[in-house]
């Protein structure tokens, strides 16, 4: 007998959004083909790109966030807590780092389930009591579970790629006297925006759905979805901006307990995270699913 | 948990694996004969609490066997929450097997009735030189070595003395980095 149900709608819009992004990826290598870009280039642009992507990020975000890994006797609560859902979880242990600032949030990074890391803020610490620490750290350790990292690293790639072209592409080919070429670069020009704009409202819907598959995730490592909702609401109810947060972004902010960035002046649409009440109402749901 | 339960987010924790537990019965023989270590008539097992009334259910169900058994077997239990409120069911017994027993019951009841998720470990503890912890994970199925000492320090050199001893004779867990220790048990 099982007592958690898949939540298939979830699954199923997940599996949908992965889909369409990889359609249109698939659309975009085609054109870029299909204009005579050297297929060498391309291979080599996407594998060292997802290759710095991978090994480097977490690193990266690490150090632009000052988050400092802790040893165990420094934080010993921490270590005996995150140790516990992983022995319940599955997984090995990750590093836990901190870092110092008064805005609660949370964040998992590293390429894979040994290399990865936990943080959290010390504002995190100092608002929540231990079990809603405890279901922020099991949401966590969800993203390292399901393997989020590297979803969404694949997820960007050839966004990032369109992105460059788009940036790049208008003072490239200004100079060719070529009127095929010139007509070529607008082309391109015009695909690259289009799989640029379409490719990142699928990536924040699909971060969007990995955070509510994360809270589900926390609420099944930790047996209890309550502890969950409440330290949201805290964290929610506390809107200290930070400047330095704003400078995190890509796929990595997909991992943060809470957006880490402002998500007021982005519509609901570009945002990485569903909305407060529809978190709330998520694990309602599985609280009820819970009685059933 | 494969590839394609992760794409989908789906996050599947492993079901209690409570038919390796019994190995430590033999092993404590070995234990004994070997390097002294007897059974030192205290075990727990180790669960997470969910927040269900079904949940709420099964423990109490539970905790009307674990009466029963007691007067039949005359283990003693009680139940407890530890500091990270995780809840022990602490038996005392100075016969082994009863102890084992006892677990496999608290573990099957559980599982049977869709909380087998929930389990998290059960606990043995021997003496002999120093205060060893045999630590069943049900979720891999095998044991490890636990050998605190003060200040959340352990002793990893007995711990590994234990390891090359009791290979051969018990379901041990091969990666050491999850040897998880349990701090703050109360046994």
């Amino acid at each position: 007998m099982k007592r958690w149900k898949s939540d298939r709608g979830l699954e199923a819009r997940m599996l949908l959004t992965m889909f369409l992004l990889a359609a249109v990826y698939l659309a975009f290598l085609a054109v870029l083909l299909s204009m005579g870009v050297s297929r060498i280039i391309v291979v080599l642009f996407m594998g060292g790109f997802m290759f710095l992507q991978y090994f480097f990020s977490d690193k990266m975000i690490l150090s632009s966030m000052g988050a400092k890994p802790v040893s165990e006797s420094e934080e010993p609560r921490i270590h005996d807590m995150v140790r516990r859902l992983c022995q319940n979880a599955n997984l090995p242990m990750p590093k836990i780092a901190v870092v110092k600032t008064a805005m609660p949030n949370a964040f998992a990074t590293g390429r894979n389930q040994k290399h990865a890391v936990v943080a959290v803020t010390t504002g995190l610490l100092s608002r929540l009591n231990d079990s809603e620490v405890e279901a922020v750290l099991a949401h966590e350790l969800t993203h390292i579970k399901n393997r989020d990292m590297m979803v969404m690293t694949i997820a960007t790639f050839l966004s990032s790629l369109a992105q460059m072209l788009v940036q790049w592409l208008p003072f490239m080919g200004g100079g060719n006297r070529d009127r095929d070429s010139g007509s070529n670069v607008a082309l391109l020009l015009v695909v690259s925006l289009v799989v640029w704009i379409v490719s990142f409202v699928l990536i924040r819907t699909l971060s969007r759905y990995r955070e509510f598959a994360a809270d589900r995730g926390a609420a099944i490592i930790t047996g209890q979805p309550s502890h969950l909702i409440s330290a949201l609401t805290k964290i929610s109810g506390s809107r200290v901006p930070t400047e330095d947060l704003r400078r995190v972004e890509g796929p990595v902010s997909a991992l943060f307990i809470t957006p880490a960035l402002s998500g007021s002046s982005l519509s609901k649409l570009f945002s990485t995270h569903p909305t407060l009440k529809a978190r709330i109402d998520a694990l309602q749901r599985i609280e009820m699913e819970l009685e059933a | 948990m494969g590839f394609l339960d992760s794409l989908l987010g789906k996050t599947k924790l492993p079901e209690a694996k409570t038919d390796k537990l019994f190995a430590i019965s033999t092993a404590a023989i070995t234990l004994e004969a070997s390097l002294g270590y007897r059974p030192d008539g205290a075990a727990g097992v180790c669960i997470k609490p969910m927040e269900s009334s079904h949940y709420e259910t099964v423990r109490r169900e539970i905790e009307e066997l674990l009466g029963m058994s007691m007067k039949e077997t005359g283990t003693e239990y009680r139940l407890q929450k530890d500091e990270y409120n995780y809840l022990w069911v602490v038996l005392s017994d100075p016969d082994l097997d009863d102890l084992v027993n006892a677990i496999q019951m608290v573990a099957q009841i559980l599982t049977e009735q869709g909380f087998g998720i929930q389990i998290l470990a059960a606990v043995f503890r021997f003496r002999g030189e120093a205060v060893i912890y045999w630590i069943y994970n049900f979720k891999q199925g095998a044991y490890y070595p636990f050998v605190p000492q003060s200040g959340r320090q352990r002793d990893t050199a007995r711990e590994f003395r234990l390891k090359a001893l009791l290979q051969k004779e018990m379901p041990l867990e091969k990666d050491e980095s999850r040897w998880y220790p349990m701090w703050g048990m109360p046994l």
